[in-house]
């Protein structure tokens, strides 16, 4: 087993390879991670996240612009892929699964990609849709897969309409679905105003918010079951 | 910086290197670099032209991340990585922008980057940054002239013989679907889709070949 100054050591190379943008490290601290035979979950939220949410704070600060964004979720994800199949059990209280994809007419999949990247991490069954997606095609797959969120995009105003539609749609099949839309034309009130369950700033708070609202639906339908065998 | 990077550059392998300055040219997300360190490398029909190319990449990294410059690299095979998140910004520029931009070339009739010594025998990669590189002065217009040499030689009949320039950066050089029909054609009978032809033909750097292989005749004779 490793002892704790190692871990500590390898925790802080995996953050520092993401905030650095250092795929090559990232790798290499995730496979001593392996050899060391440390926890691969600890890795990943106390070494890669740690490290991707001090990139989000360096990108609202403004001193990370897209390209270091991009750079260092690609670093995220190269410590990713070599942890992921050793990870035992990832359990944040929840555990859900989410549609996600960019509306119609709308091919702007930064934002989406990164917080699709969030729920991978978190441990989500993740189903992208992936861009420029039918409105139609939102609702059938969440049908399809019985999923508890669907997650919608866009960047323009002009494709953001398309975003009620789907709202409408899943509403009428499946009232219980949580619905969270993102993108830079959307705000708090527009979510509001659509009926959407919530309103994602960034790919933390959408992650953040997607958990609670995990939560309160699996509540939900507990207390719907509790009182079904009352 | 200037002089570092380049010297640095053509001792490890690069065949070509120019800065260009490209403001106003980028979309938003990277409208603030606003420099194009363009790399070419002599292809030569070698295969590690491509990791050789990364390697140059990597070099430039090393400086201007070491004086905490912003830099984002666009790999030689660009078009073929599409799984990674910073790939959706490789179509913002592209290669042979940069470098008709850094004073490496203009584009010929064959479409293609020609070097007035190494003549589109290059392969290019290329690196964005807001480091205050000194930028070299961009090529304006084609020098082909009245050649037509690839128009006359393409097996497919796919070269227009317009005209490029900086003015009239896009004119239809090529009709992209009979260059892309004979190569699927050549695939079909040797396996592999090369053709090349409007490259082997273009007397533009055809002269350096030429005497690269007469010396190893020579060494070798």
């Amino acid at each position: 087993m490793a002892t704790e100054e190692k871990k500590k050591e390898l925790l802080e190379k995996l953050r520092n390879a993401v905030i650095q943008y250092d795929e090559d490290t990232a790798k290499e601290a995730s496979q001593e991670v392996l050899d060391v035979g440390m926890d691969a979950n600890e890795a990943i939220f106390n070494g890669l996240v740690s490290g991707m949410e001090e990139v989000g704070r360096l990108f609202e600060a403004q001193e990370y612009f897209v390209p270091e964004l991009l750079m260092c979720a690609d670093a995220l994800y190269a410590g990713l892929d070599i942890l992921k199949p050793h990870v035992v059990q990832l359990d944040l209280g929840v555990k859900g699964s989410v549609v996600i994809g960019t509306v119609e007419g709308d091919v702007h999949d930064i934002g989406k990609n990164i917080v699709k990247m969030m729920f991978d991490v978190a441990g989500f069954n993740v189903y992208d849709l992936g861009r420029d997606v039918p409105l139609d095609k939102f609702v059938e797959e969440q049908v399809r897969t019985d999923s508890d969120l669907v997650c919608l995009s866009a960047m323009m105003t002009t494709t953001m309409t398309g975003m009620k539609k789907v709202i409408d749609n899943l509403r009428a099949k499946n009232p219980n679905v949580k619905i969270m839309i993102g993108g830079a034309p959307v705000s708090a009130d527009i979510a509001e105003k659509w009926g959407a369950d919530g309103y994602a700033k960034d790919a933390n708070n959408a992650l953040k918010d997607a958990i609670n609202m995990i939560s309160s639906l699996k509540k939900l339908k507990e207390e719907a079951e509790a009182k079904k065998r009352g | 910086m200037n002089r570092t990077l380049r010297k640095e550059l053509l001792g490890s392998g690069a065949a070509v290197v120019g800065v260009a300055w490209v403001r106003g040219a980028l979309a938003q997300e990277i409208a603030h670099l606003e420099r194009a360190v363009s790399i070419g490398v002599d292809r030569n029909l070698n295969e590690d032209t491509v990791r050789l190319l990364l390697a140059l990449q990597k070099k430039v990294v090393g400086m201007l991340k070491k004086e905490g410059y912003r830099y984002l690299c666009i790999p030689p095979d660009s078009d073929r990585i599409r799984n990674t998140f910073v790939s959706k910004l490789y179509p913002l520029i592209t290669h042979k922008m940069a470098a008709t931009s850094a004073g490496l070339g203009w584009i010929g009739k064959n479409g293609l980057l020609i070097n007035p010594d190494f003549g589109p025998r290059l392969s290019l990669a290329t690196v964005l940054t807001d480091a205050p590189l000194q930028v070299d002065t961009p090529i304006e217009r084609s020098l082909c002239g009245d050649c037509a040499l690839c128009m006359k030689f393409c097996p497919s009949d796919a070269i227009t013989g317009e005209e490029w320039s900086r003015h009239e950066p896009f004119p239809e050089l090529i009709q992209m679907d009979k260059c892309a029909s004979h190569k699927k054609k050549i695939k079909a009978l040797h396996g592999k889709p090369n053709c090349g032809l409007c490259i082997t033909i273009c007397p533009y750097g055809r002269k350096i070949h030429r005497e690269d292989q007469e010396q190893s005749f020579v060494r070798t004779g």
